[in-house]
């Protein structure tokens, strides 16, 4: 075992006037023990593609997840996938990236544009065998990994973008290589790099896609954990267990709320500081702890927060925002999203009796619900949650 | 004399930003830099309409911005 996970990421754009995307990506994970992603780009557009490309990834990963061979997956594709009724074919692409252990990826790639693989942010050229399996010819790579390696599977959409409005031949897979080389930051997740090219492609596009358009994005990168500490417990004699748990874990550390980082610093024997400067008149200061890598207000700044997630999970927009400014609802996003693999909650149930006052459009209730939402948004995000309750 | 502003979740919702911009704005008009600390504080567990300023040891609450005006010459420049 190392200390290295996968953090995997993927968004489509879909053909202009179309409401169902013809490309499909499937992830099967199981812990550490293997990833499976595959993208599949089905022939058309609409409801054939869709449910082409639905079928191919699901059949695939469900049996690359079980150890099958790929000859065993292109057969049964073969005999699954409905014929066209225009073409006399049963036909979708497909890429499969398989990580094993965390220390192997496998590629198996069939008609779509070939992977790219960003070593240190640079495109590594790795090795392809040839090989023909029911009609078919597939490449196979087998690549040992590194920290930061990403590798970025794309449907033929992205390739295609621009073609004859800003680019003649299109953008070609080297166009895409040289955009995101010059982009690449160490710090950014799978999901920013998929939707920084996707953006790209929209704009080539001129926002109306010609084709389903779709990038899937693995990364490979070490465990880090965050720990965030919000609201009081509900029994006052719980504080120093709380406290105690809190200050006793790996990684960094965020205190949320006001009470909630004085009850923080009495602990630790030091002072809250907070800022007076709104760097977004929507976000409350944060503020310093000594000893504490980020304090911040609660329930306003965590509803944005939660905003942001919510984004995140869908075309991720709001990453313009919160990837720069400096309010503290920015600032834990990065912390969350981008740097944490592992977040450990620790919420408080305390009632703060200022909040229950039915004028303001903060409460108890809203609290618990961001938690909870939170968390479920970072889970899918790939993120392991662990709230405990106080 | 130091004086903070409380930037906590109600006090934000009751207009702590525009609170701090006017105590700025007062500060730097009467040439108070040297003689007056601003800062931000965390709930000062009066959260009532209207923001909370602590004047040294006094806190003032339900400050807004029609009151601003008032409540600066009673509790900084009457004392100053």
């Amino acid at each position: 075992m190392n200390n290295l996970c996968t953090d995997v990421g993927y968004h489509s754009l879909y053909k202009h006037g179309e409401q169902l995307c013809g490309d499909h990506v499937d992830v099967i994970e199981k812990g550490d023990d293997y990833t499976v992603l595959v993208l599949a780009d089905g022939l058309g557009s609409g409801v054939k593609a869709s449910i082409l490309s639905t079928l191919t990834s699901k059949i695939i990963s469900t049996m690359m997840a079980n150890e099958m061979s790929i000859e065993e997956c292109v057969s049964t594709i073969a005999a699954t996938l409905p014929v066209c009724e225009v073409r006399k074919v049963a036909y979708s692409t497909f890429t499969i990236m398989r990580i094993l252990n965390n220390n192997e990826a496998e590629l198996i790639q069939y008609d779509n544009p070939h992977v790219i693989l960003l070593r240190d942010g640079k495109n590594f050229e790795y090795e392809k065998q040839r090989m023909e399996t029911g009609g078919k010819v597939i490449y196979t790579s087998k690549i040992q990994l590194c920290e930061n390696d990403v590798f970025i599977a794309m449907s033929d959409g992205a390739i295609y973008a621009g073609v004859g409005k800003y680019m003649n031949f299109g953008w070609q897979r080297e166009n895409i290589i040289d955009y995101i080389e010059k982009l690449y930051d160490d710090n950014y997740t799978a999901k920013v790099i998929a939707t920084l090219i996707l953006d790209e492609c929209d704009c080539l596009y001129g926002g109306e896609p010609g084709d389903d358009t779709t990038i899937a994005a693995i990364k490979i990168r070490t465990r880090k954990p965050v720990n965030m500490l919000f609201g009081p417990p509900s029994n006052p004699e719980d504080v120093n267990k709380m406290m105690s748990l809190f200050f006793s874990k790996d990684g960094k550390r965020i205190v949320c709320g006001g009470t909630t980082s004085m009850l923080a610093a009495q602990f630790l024997g030091e002072e809250v500081m907070p800022d007076l400067d709104y760097f977004d008149p929507d976000i409350p200061p944060i503020a310093h702890i000594k000893g504490i890598d980020l304090t911040t207000e609660g329930v306003i700044t965590m509803t944005q927060v939660l905003k942001y997630a919510q984004n995140y999970l869908t075309d991720n927009v709001c990453y313009y925002d919160w990837s720069t400014k400096k309010d503290g609802a920015s600032q834990i996003a990065r912390m969350l999203f981008e740097e944490a693999t592992d977040i450990n909650f620790l919420v408080g149930r305390a009632m703060n009796p200022a909040h229950q006052n039915p004028g303001l459009p903060i409460n108890f209730s809203l609290k618990m619900r961001i938690v909870e939402e939170l968390s479920e948004c970072l889970k899918k995000m790939g993120k392991k949650i662990k709230v405990s309750y106080f | 004399m130091n004086i903070f502003v409380c930037v906590g979740s109600s006090c934000h919702l009751s207009g702590s930003a525009k609170i701090v911009e006017l105590m700025k704005n007062a500060v730097e008009r009467n040439n108070l830099n040297d003689k007056v600390k601003l800062s931000g504080a965390f709930c000062l567990g009066k959260c009532t309409e209207g923001v909370s300023v602590k004047f040294d040891d006094e806190i003032v609450c339900g400050v807004s911005e029609d009151n601003f005006d008032e409540t600066f010459q009673k509790y900084v420049l009457d004392k100053i």
